[in-house]
């Protein structure tokens, strides 16, 4: 599903991804690893479009389409997903319209009906219960005010209600206590499906507690060095990174 | 004669060609009003010319005005130009209504039927025939602020307005509705356009309490390039412990020139509370004088203007603290999707004796694009030593994160940035005191951005 062939990407003329390789099967969910300043957020960011990030050399395939030259909203519409490590809080903006705008925008793209409005009312509460996020939420506007568990669920209700073919979840358990953790590892398991990819970005093997990965990537300088099973995240936890990037300077 | 000396020449030229030319009746069968008028044209003549050189003007091209022909004269059919009313309402608002069409009223299309009794609203030319020594007491003889050349120009030539009296304790149960419908009426081809002139004179007697909603429309309804000069001034007096919501959208054509003075005096536990809404013009101006006489008023002026390519939109506030324990806030708030220019100079002034005043004053601008222009002035000037009183401006472009957030929900450039912009704006329509114009002006902003989509081209967009 989705190929990321040796790719390098600068930011502010700073080479952070120094050819990185990563192959995603439908249906499997992949952990990268790493510690700070590795590049695990400019990835995320680079597979959702964001802006300032310069793709020196490498190719991004979704199903066989070149990922990178797409827009944005574009790949949103083929079905990428980025639950953000921080949730932009937008004034004035109501959290319903804003989903439901997003979920027709995506729609629209794809040549489809708009949702209807009870059915997509249906949709949210049902979803928003499942992440006990509080129905009070949903009239408010988007992110302003939520606590940063609530911001969390509220990406993953994001998540629930637009099913990604690919979600990326960068850093989701970053500033979660454990009760919300384990919520949102339900609703994130909820979500596992055969046709659907997951990659969780993350510093610690604590999310991986509870959802559990079919691989484990560990990035470090821009590349991932090693891969495995569970058992890596597992030797990461008790050893730290440091030997990892030991090996890898040697 | 030097080129300054030139133009204060062609602007005294101008103010004396429309005192010439306008056919206002002397009035001489009521000494008041002529005296008033009287005075008012003396005043123009010997008032200092207008210019950048003023702080006031500063900003403003208020030279391109006088390089105008307008017609001061009235010299139309009202009957003949009658449009189809229907084409202005609001869906399902319910209003005591007028309509003024080129500044004179339009009885046909007005509704103030079963007004509730101690309720006086009509027309001031009809008001000045039918009950002079009423009308005498509601005009502030005082303060006819022909200090103010423009406000001079209306005492001078103004024909006809609004007037509202709400006696003692008496409570508007509908929002009364203005209606301005503006165009050029001239019929003389040697004038670029007309001059339109109205009077407002708004009195709330003790606990008096009422909603005012004022609308001025490009009344052509065929495009957007009428040219005309509407001079506006309002007298808003509001007696101990009444309250008035004052609602202003203001939209008139692309080539008209707006000016609104309004004057403001509060007393004793009084409150105001206005929304302005600013989305026409080539050049609108509004100005408010806000004067608080008693103690413990209450003041809440906000406003939203939209700037478009060509456009001036310029606020101007003086609010006056001179007794204890006043409020005022000030909240307002520019979208500028256009090659346009806004200003906003908010005054705030609190006297000596003005000890526990609360006042704030808030100016945000939101850029669109590269060659927009804003120039905004907050002043305090405070006298008093014990008083709550802030100001703030920003100036800024759309946010680039929550536009990333926005789009990678699959959510267009375009249609992100005009989220965006509803959002922002949001804090003020909320405001409104009526759901149908909240909605109404909602729409209103849509409108103007989906017209001027700087992703569809023709502008620099960020």
């Amino acid at each position: 599903m989705l190929t990321i062939k040796d790719l390098i990407v600068k930011v502010e003329n700073k080479q952070i991804l120094n050819g990185l390789n990563l192959n995603v099967r439908p249906g499997e969910v992949h952990a990268i690893m790493g510690p700070n300043g590795s590049g695990k957020s400019t990835l995320s960011h680079v597979l959702a479009g964001r802006e300032g990030y310069e793709v020196i050399e490498g190719r991004v395939l979704l199903n066989g389409e070149n990922l990178l030259e797409l827009t944005p909203e574009q790949r949103a519409h083929k079905g990428v997903f980025l639950a953000m490590q921080y949730p932009v809080e937008l004034p004035g903006v109501n959290n319903m319209i804003f989903m439901r705008e997003s979920i027709n925008a995506i729609r629209r793209a794809r040549n489809e009906d708009a949702l209807d409005a009870i059915e997509f009312l249906q949709q949210v509460r049902e979803k928003a219960k499942l992440l006990q996020l509080d129905e009070k939420l949903l009239k408010r506007n988007v992110n302003v005010g939520f606590s940063g568990g609530e911001k969390k669920r509220n990406e993953i209700l994001q998540m629930a209600m637009l099913e990604p073919q690919l979600a990326i979840l960068d850093e989701t358990d970053s500033g979660l206590d454990i009760d919300a953790l384990r919520i949102i590892a339900q609703g994130v398991n909820s979500l596992r499906d055969p046709e659907r990819a997951i990659i969780l970005v993350t510093h610690y093997q604590r999310l991986l507690e509870y959802i559990q990965p079919d691989f484990v990537h560990v990035l470090v300088n821009g590349r991932i060095v090693r891969s495995g099973d569970k058992a890596l995240a597992l030797e990461l936890e008790q050893k730290g990174y440091n030997w990892i990037i030991e090996e890898d300077a040697a | 004669m030097t080129t300054a000396q030139q133009r204060q020449q062609q602007q005294r030229d101008w103010f004396q060609q429309l005192l010439t030319r306008s056919d206002v009746s002397p009035d001489s069968n009521m000494a008041w009003l002529y005296r008033l008028r009287d005075d008012a044209k003396r005043a123009i003549k010997t008032l200092p010319t207008l210019g950048s050189k003023q702080e006031a003007w500063r900003y403003n091209r208020v030279n391109d005005i006088f390089d105008i022909n307008f017609d001061s004269s009235s010299d139309f059919d009202n009957d003949i130009i009658e449009p189809d009313i229907n084409d202005y309402l609001l869906p399902a608002f319910d209003s005591y209504r007028l309509v003024f069409i080129n500044g004179h009223c339009a009885t046909k299309l007005s509704d103030i039927k079963q007004l509730p009794e101690g309720v006086t609203l009509g027309s001031v030319k009809a008001g000045l025939r039918s009950m002079p020594e009423k009308m005498i007491h509601w005009f502030d003889r005082n303060h006819q602020h022909n200090e103010y050349m423009f406000t001079a120009l209306n005492n001078a030539l103004f024909n006809d307005g609004v007037y509202l009296h709400l006696d003692r304790s008496v409570h508007l149960d509908r929002p009364v509705e203005v209606i301005y419908l503006n165009n050029n009426h001239s019929q003389s081809a040697q004038y670029a356009g007309s001059m339109i002139q109205t009077r407002t004179i708004i009195s709330l007697d003790v606990g008096a309490s009422a909603t005012l909603v004022e609308r001025f429309i490009n009344g052509s309804g065929t495009g957007n390039n009428e040219t005309y000069f509407y001079n506006n001034v309002s007298e808003i007096s509001l007696a101990d412990d009444a309250e008035l919501n004052h609602c202003r959208v203001q939209d008139e054509s692309r080539q008209a020139y707006h000016l609104s003075s309004l004057y403001v005096t509060q007393k004793k536990h009084s409150a105001y509370h206005s929304s302005n809404l600013a989305f026409g013009g080539a050049w609108a101006r509004t100005e408010y004088k806000v004067d608080f006489r008693a103690e413990a008023a209450i003041c809440d002026l906000n406003g939203l203007y939209a700037v478009d390519n060509q456009q001036l939109i310029d606020f101007h506030l003086d609010v006056q603290h001179r007794a204890e324990s006043c409020r005022s806030r000030e909240h307002f708030k520019g979208i500028l999707y256009g090659k346009g220019r806004a200003v906003f100079d908010g005054r705030i002034l609190v006297d000596k004796q003005a000890q526990f005043s609360d006042a704030a004053l808030i100016n945000d601008n939101l850029l669109l694009v590269a060659d927009a222009e804003i120039d905004t002035k907050p002043q305090l000037e405070i006298y008093a030593d014990n008083v709550k009183c802030s100001h703030g401006t920003t100036v800024g472009k759309l946010d680039q994160q929550q536009m990333f957030y926005l789009r990678s929900r699959g959510i267009a450039e375009n249609e992100a940035r005009k989220i965006l912009c509803q959002g922002y704006a949001a804090e003020i329509i909320d405001d409104i005191a009526l759901p149908e114009l909240q909605k109404h002006v909602a729409e209103k902003l849509m409108h103007a951005l989906n017209k001027n989509d700087p992703g569809a081209g023709g502008h620099d967009g960020y």
